[in-house]
């Protein structure tokens, strides 16, 4: 929350300083990592309220699937159609650098939301991928930490918990599980981490693999589910167990279903994004260079804490991301 | 030719390599267990209840598939069938509004099978009457199903709140889970159909010779289309079972339990060219599966042996199969 006003600040300072140009003109393309998904539909919604604020236009287009190979394409024809900016989420931290190079050499401002190319770190004169002119995300290993917090607070300080996660190499839920651990390590000694127990996005695997490390490890307190299906998985193992009571499932991201769960009592809390605020701040971020202002290369936004306890709050279920 | 005598020595050894191969594996993890942690790994009702949860999710895609691959044929679009009807029911239970009683899971199970069988009947259309290759038929339809999952659920998982489909993923009747239940129900019933009937009998033919059974006068395109609709419909009612467990319904379900429920049919026996493979068979090799990745997290090794040890034990079934095929001859 501190970074998101400190962010606010920023970007509203800067959109009142500078001389404002033929606003009408300006399009800018949001690139989604995927186009089926709560979380980019919700970071457009955001996307469009700044562009309405902003009289510009933005439009949406991406591939069906989280993929650098589906992605490629159709980030060609949006520069082949040359917009002023691209807002784009990257689906490879590597393998997108060149075909966003060619975005940058057509004289396309290029901004990242949600995950980065080469190491995130722009303008610094560094690496191949120094071109884009900000990265605006969550912080997820701040996330990570907030969820290792929630974790203990809730198994009293100690015991021996895992994290649930999809594949190693996706760069945001690597983050989350880094900070996780480190949050962990740091302040909580008595708390031990296991072994990661990965699931290619397969909620049944997550919950057989919690079965496993029960039957391993009785005395199990938590599992951190780094996304989705990992928390559905494990939050099924746990139902299946009869631990409800014992053990706790904390879910990252919140889309409907976790939500859901939320108020069954399967996940005991999730840690929500604030992916509308990514989109806001990523088109004002992109007008803001396209208007000769200049920008933080890095803009992080918050999270929301959703629990039983507040999950029907209207202040809260704003953040759940919707369909 | 000259190998025939060995050949049948050979033989009942490969067709009991996938049996031979679950015993060793658990006698692995339960020697492995013992001496590491002093726990028992086999004779543990919670470890085996886990594990054959899980080994019916890969098996009510594998069921179907394996007759289709014993006719010579595959079914890749099972992948998102199971995801079109798990979407399908959850969307339905949702419709029906918070309280639903169990005719309303009923009926959402029954209109999710039904968007199940559309799918086989468009498979055994384009396989039967438009003789496309199945691999590339079914890889259609794997799209057109994803999509249409996709499209129906807005891109988004939906998620339900029904105690009756909860009780149906995650009950038990007299200690066995309803998963189980369901997927062992299903299995005999097509090991029935592949072993007693001449349905199975003119399956086994059409994968070893398609000719022949087209000169006995069997109807082949009717007995292909059936074949399809078979594999969408127990992938189909694995999309029920997951949303019954997960209390949502996914569109991609199935989509990462594809790959084990092809392993697991060739790990039972069957064959690439068709003719081969039992039930029995495709419950070893699920059972397989399941044993591997229960195990190894039970045994606290690193987790990324996981991935090593599933592709392994792909590997090995194949080779098995191509040697298989090589000393008995049966290449042909």
């Amino acid at each position: 929350m501190r970074n998101f006003m400190k962010s606010a600040a920023l970007v509203a300072a800067l959109c009142t300083s500078g001389t404002v140009q033929a606003q009408e003109d300006i399009t800018i393309t949001l690139v989604p990592g995927l186009t089926t998904d709560a979380f980019y539909i919700t970071m457009n919604r955001g996307a469009q309220a700044a562009a309405d604020a902003l009289g510009i236009t933005v439009d949406f287009q991406g591939a069906e699937e989280f993929d650098p190979v589906l992605q490629t394409p159709v980030l060609d024809a949006v520069i082949a159609r040359g917009p002023d900016a691209i807002l784009i989420a990257p689906t490879d931290t590597t393998q997108m650098i060149e075909p966003l190079r060619r975005a940058h050499d057509a004289g396309i401002t290029v901004v990242t939301v949600d995950t980065f190319i080469d190491d995130g770190k722009y303008q610094d004169g560094a690496g191949d991928g120094d071109f884009p002119m900000a990265y605006v995300a969550s912080d997820n290993v701040g996330g990570g930490r907030m969820a290792a917090r929630f974790m203990a607070e809730a198994i009293g300080g100690e015991g021996q918990v895992y994290v649930s996660n999809v594949r190693p190499g996706i760069s945001t839920t690597d983050q989350r599980e880094e900070g996780f651990k480190a949050e962990m390590a740091e302040n909580f000694p008595s708390v031990t981490v296991l072994d990661t127990q990965y699931n290619e996005n397969d909620a049944s695997l997550a919950a057989s693999q919690f079965s496993a490390v029960l039957a391993r490890n009785p005395d199990i307190k938590g599992v951190f589910g780094a996304n989705l299906f990992s928390a559905l998985g494990a939050g099924n193992g746990v139902e299946g167990a009869g631990k409800a009571d014992d053990v706790t499932v904390i879910a990252f991201d919140a889309p409907q279903s976790i939500v859901d769960n939320i108020s069954s009592g399967l996940v005991d809390a999730a840690i929500a994004q604030h992916p509308a605020e990514i989109g806001y701040f990523g088109v004002m971020a992109a007008y803001a260079v396209l208007t000769g202002n200049s920008v933080p290369v890095s803009i992080g936004t918050g999270f929301t804490v959703i629990n039983a306890g507040n999950v029907d709050d209207p202040e809260i279920t704003k953040f759940i991301y919707s369909e | 030719m000259s190998t025939n005598t060995g050949a049948s020595i050979l033989k009942p050894l490969f067709s009991a390599w996938s049996w031979i191969f679950l015993i060793g594996i658990l006698a692995f993890f339960e020697l492995y267990a013992r001496a590491e942690t002093g726990q028992t790994f086999l004779f543990r009702i919670y470890n085996m209840q886990s594990i054959a949860i899980a080994a019916s999710q890969i098996l009510l895609l594998a069921l179907g598939l394996t007759l289709v691959i014993v006719a010579g044929q595959i079914d890749l679009s099972i992948g998102f069938t199971t995801g079109l009807s798990a979407v399908v029911m959850a969307l339905v239970v949702r419709a029906m509004g918070p309280d639903t009683g169990w005719g309303a899971v009923i009926m959402a199970m029954m209109v999710g099978i039904f968007a199940a069988v559309v799918v086989g009947l468009l498979n055994g259309w384009l396989v039967a009457i438009l003789n496309v290759p199945s691999f590339i038929g079914t890889l259609g339809t794997y799209g057109i199903a994803r999509g249409g999952a996709l499209i129906v659920a807005g891109g988004a998982t939906v998620s339900i709140r029904s105690d009756e489909a909860r009780s149906f993923g995650n009950g038990d009747i007299l200690g066995i889970p309803v998963p189980v239940v369901v997927a062992g129900l299903l299995a005999l019933a097509c090991h029935y159909l592949l072993t007693h009937t001449r349905f199975g009998v003119h399956t086994y033919a059409l994968g070893a010779n398609r000719a022949s059974v087209e000169r006995a006068g069997v109807n082949v395109k009717r007995h292909l289309i059936w074949l399809f609709i078979i594999s969408a419909v127990t992938a189909g009612v694995g999309g029920l079972v997951y949303t019954g467990r997960f209390s949502a319904g996914a569109a991609n379900a199935g989509e990462p339990i594809l790959l084990y429920a092809v392993a697991a049919v060739f790990i039972g026996g069957a064959s690439l060219t068709g003719g081969q493979g039992t039930i029995t068979g495709t419950v070893i090799g699920a059972f397989i599966i399941a044993v591997i990745q229960f195990g190894l997290v039970f045994s606290g090794l690193p987790p990324y042996w996981q991935f090593v040890a599933v592709g392994l034990v792909i590997i090995v079934a194949v080779l098995v199969d191509q040697s298989k095929d090589k000393l008995t001859g049966a290449q042909s």
